[in-house]
């Protein structure tokens, strides 16, 4: 298998707009939740927006777009390519949920009561597929695809960019997931009664369901080949991918968790790490019962019960598609940095899933980590990343 | 990467049987339709009697039009392989969809705006996550390899066939169900019909170029590919390449091109066709789709198998395009399907014979 470098991290959430803020409100625990700013609502769970996104990048009507440039403009200056990319080969893979809905309430109002409606949101959402618009922005000239696969969206996305290096379709690729705070979500997963109206506790006992984020998270991966050619080092890699299917049910997940099982392993295997290498997990953790109680056990089956393992959904909430791109900077830094945040909202053990987050920032040691992804559909994710001690 | 099996829904019906008897038979007029504002207009529907197959569609009673057409085509590509016992673990799914599950979105926009954010119904909203087809199609074939859903306008079947061959190539999966999916709902034939020139007389005119006249279609075309070999083999997929001119002019013994007039102006597709070569457009038979490249994809497909070639539903001919006119026997080797986006870059899939 080719190496493939992290060359670049870039992140945007409500824990903080940028790698910096972020660490700073993971070491603090600040939890910078309150009510929806964003659109008008009656509905009154707490959720996690991103409070500023710099003006010289926001695009008007197009937040996931602007957050997702956010942090792509992080880690292209982290990846030194922020002077331009005309003369290398560089995909783009991302991942959303919201970004790809033609959903605009006010233009459907209006089709409904008369007929005919402003085509301005439709422009927008043709124009706005992301990873096509991030193509551009940046003058990347490789692969470019948007990956749709509801909460896994971002670690798949991050697969997806491993497959088009690994087989020689691009040299770089910037790959990761980005999402708005949007009404259908807010009132979808409302419906469906996993909404918590207190703040998110994932695998505490006493959960009572997600919080609703968004952002954006972003790696730069680079074969070994270019970032030589560049001679550019990193002490982060992806080791490897996987993904399996549930076949069970449109929006829970298999109660034995079959397909997460399977991308784990699928994951350490592409990456040739055993379980009990892996310093630590970052879950899925959205705080639901039934995503807990199935992430849980699979984990302590796979990693044993002194597993240090952490759910940041606690700074960011649920981000949807940008959850697994922001995890997996998440992760990729924080095993660069050598300690994991406490995992936020997490009081007491669940005897129902019998294994336990971290409670306060905690040391690790090694190199090599997991960040899990679980989503509608059945579909489950994983990746492993891997820090190269003597770099 | 070979092509084992194919799946087709459409306008016509369902199956390669279905596909093949209309490319035979030529081009057929679409159903017309009211919309707003009190407009008639063509569209080229999937009737819903087509999709009434009880025994794959058991688990999925609460499922959308656009579920049913990718589950249907997904199974019927496995089925029309003609394996048996495929390991289900080793065979992933890539859903490729320019608009997903719209429809079903504006039903859940319904919602809210009818009975208010607090009473919407979890169902619709379930069934309007854009990857609800895939899971399905895994589900109700009972498939625990990787799934993924892509989209990306006009290359999404392109991007997702890559896709495939990627993972093929790296053995994260033995077989592929790689196809794509989208339905037509009132709100995008209004849309289309808003920014775009209908085809009043119902008929996609895919070589007249500019100005260029739609007739928005629905379906589903599912491919089941793999390195393997199966005695039902259709064909191979040789290369796919994307940018501003990635082949020039390459040999091919036929280009089948997707011009359908969802650009307003299809002349960028006039250079990448010679005097020598002639070429096919199948869109009239199945209508506008941004997913259409995986109809014509097929359409090369059972042209390499059958070593038959289909004549041009439509052939009006203003440019003097050397076109495909004649179905019969021919020996064809090479076949590149085209599709061009709006900032006229080019996506090419080469199917080669096996």
């Amino acid at each position: 298998m080719k190496n493939v470098l992290i060359t670049g991290l870039g992140v945007i959430s409500a824990a903080g707009g940028n790698l910096d803020e972020t660490l700073n409100s993971f070491a603090y625990e600040k939890r910078n939740a309150g009510r929806v700013s964003l659109f008008e609502t009656v509905l009154n769970y707490p959720v996690f927006e991103v409070r500023e996104i710099p003006e010289e990048i926001t695009l008007e009507g197009q937040r996931t777009l602007s957050l997702a440039l956010c942090a792509v403009y992080e880690a292209l200056g982290e990846a030194d390519l922020d002077a331009g990319l005309a003369n290398f080969r560089v995909g783009v893979c991302m991942g959303t949920t919201v970004a790809s809905q033609l959903n605009d309430l006010e233009f459907y109002k209006s089709y409904r009561s008369d007929g005919s409606a402003p085509m301005t949101a439709v422009d927008r959402f043709l124009k706005g597929n992301l990873a096509q618009c991030i193509s551009r922005k940046i003058g990347a000239h490789g692969p470019s695809l948007t990956v749709v696969n509801a909460c896994s969206s971002g670690t798949d996305a991050i697969g997806a960019a491993l497959s088009w290096l690994k087989n020689g379709l691009c040299d770089i690729a910037i790959a990761g997931g980005a999402d708005e705070l949007s009404r259908i979500p807010y009132c979808g997963f409302g419906s469906l009664g996993i909404v918590s109206p207190d703040l998110c506790a994932p695998f505490d006992r006493d959960r009572k369901g997600l919080n609703l984020g968004e952002g954006a998270g972003v790696l730069v991966m680079e074969t070994a080949d270019s970032a030589r050619q560049r001679e550019k080092t990193s002490d982060l890699y992806i080791g490897g991918y996987g993904s399996g299917g549930d076949a069970y049910h449109l929006t829970s997940p298999s109660p034995d968790g079959t397909g997460l099982k399977a991308a784990i392993h699928k994951a350490l295997t592409d990456s040739g790490v055993a379980p009990q290498q892996v310093s630590f997990v970052n879950a899925h953790g959205t705080a639901t019962i039934e995503n807990d109680i199935v992430e849980g056990k699979v984990l302590k089956n796979i990693f044993g019960a002194d597993l240090k393992m952490l759910s940041t959904k606690g700074f960011t909430g649920h981000a949807l598609g940008a959850a697994g791109g922001m995890e997996a900077v998440f992760t990729a830094i924080c095993l660069r940095k050598g300690w994991i945040p406490a995992s936020a909202g997490f009081e007491n053990m669940d005897e129902a899933i019998s294994i336990a987050p971290v409670k306060s920032r905690t040391a690790i040691n090694g190199s090599y980590a997991v960040s899990t992804s679980l989503a509608f559909g059945g579909n489950n994710a994983a990746l492993v990343f891997k820090r190269d001690e003597k770099i | 990467m070979n092509i084992l099996g194919m799946g087709i829904i459409f306008t016509e019906g369902r199956g390669i049987d279905c596909f093949e008897d209309s490319l035979k038979s030529g081009w057929r007029k679409p159903s017309e339709v009211s919309g707003p504002p009190d407009k008639k207009y063509s569209v080229y529907r999937v009737d819903p009697e087509t999709l009434t197959d009880r025994a794959i569609l058991k688990k999925m009673r609460r499922s959308d039009k656009l579920s049913r057409m990718a589950v249907l085509a997904a199974a019927d590509a496995i089925e029309s392989s003609g394996i048996k016992n495929i390991n289900k673990e080793r065979i992933g799914i890539i859903v490729a969809s320019a608009f997903g599950a719209h429809a079903t979105t504006f039903k859940f926009l319904d919602d809210i705006l009818d009975f208010g954010e607090a009473n919407v119904s979890p169902t619709v909203f379930s069934n309007s996550v854009h990857n609800a087809a895939c899971s399905y199609i895994s589900s109700a074939l009972e498939i625990y390899g990787p799934t993924l859903t892509v989209t990306q306008f006009y290359f999404s079947f392109q991007y997702a066939l890559q896709l495939a061959q990627a993972w093929i190539n790296e053995e994260r999966c033995d077989y592929v169900l790689a196809g794509a999916v989208d339905q037509c709902g009132a709100v995008l034939e209004y849309v289309y019909n808003r920014k775009l020139i209908q085809a009043h007389d119902g008929r996609i005119k895919p070589f007249h170029f500019e100005p260029t006249f739609q007739v928005p279609g629905e379906g589903a075309a599912f491919f089941l590919v793999s390195k393997r070999d199966s005695r039902n083999v259709f064909c191979a997929v040789d290369t796919i390449r994307f940018g501003k001119d990635p082949d020039g002019h390459m040999p091919a013994d036929l280009n089948i091109i997707d011009t359908d007039g969802l650009l307003p102006d299809e002349s960028v597709y006039i250079p990448s066709l010679f005097p020598d070569i002639p070429a096919a457009a199948y869109s009239p038979l199945f209508g506008s789709m941004m997913i259409g490249s995986a109809f014509n994809c097929a359409a090369g497909a059972l042209t390499l198998k059958n070593q038959t070639c289909y004549a041009n539903p439509v052939a009006e001919n203003p440019r003097g395009i050397h076109l495909l006119n004649d179905t019969g026997r021919s020996n064809v080797e090479l076949i590149r399907c085209i599709r061009y986006n709006c900032h006229c870059e080019k996506a090419v899939i080469y199917l080669k014979k096996t």
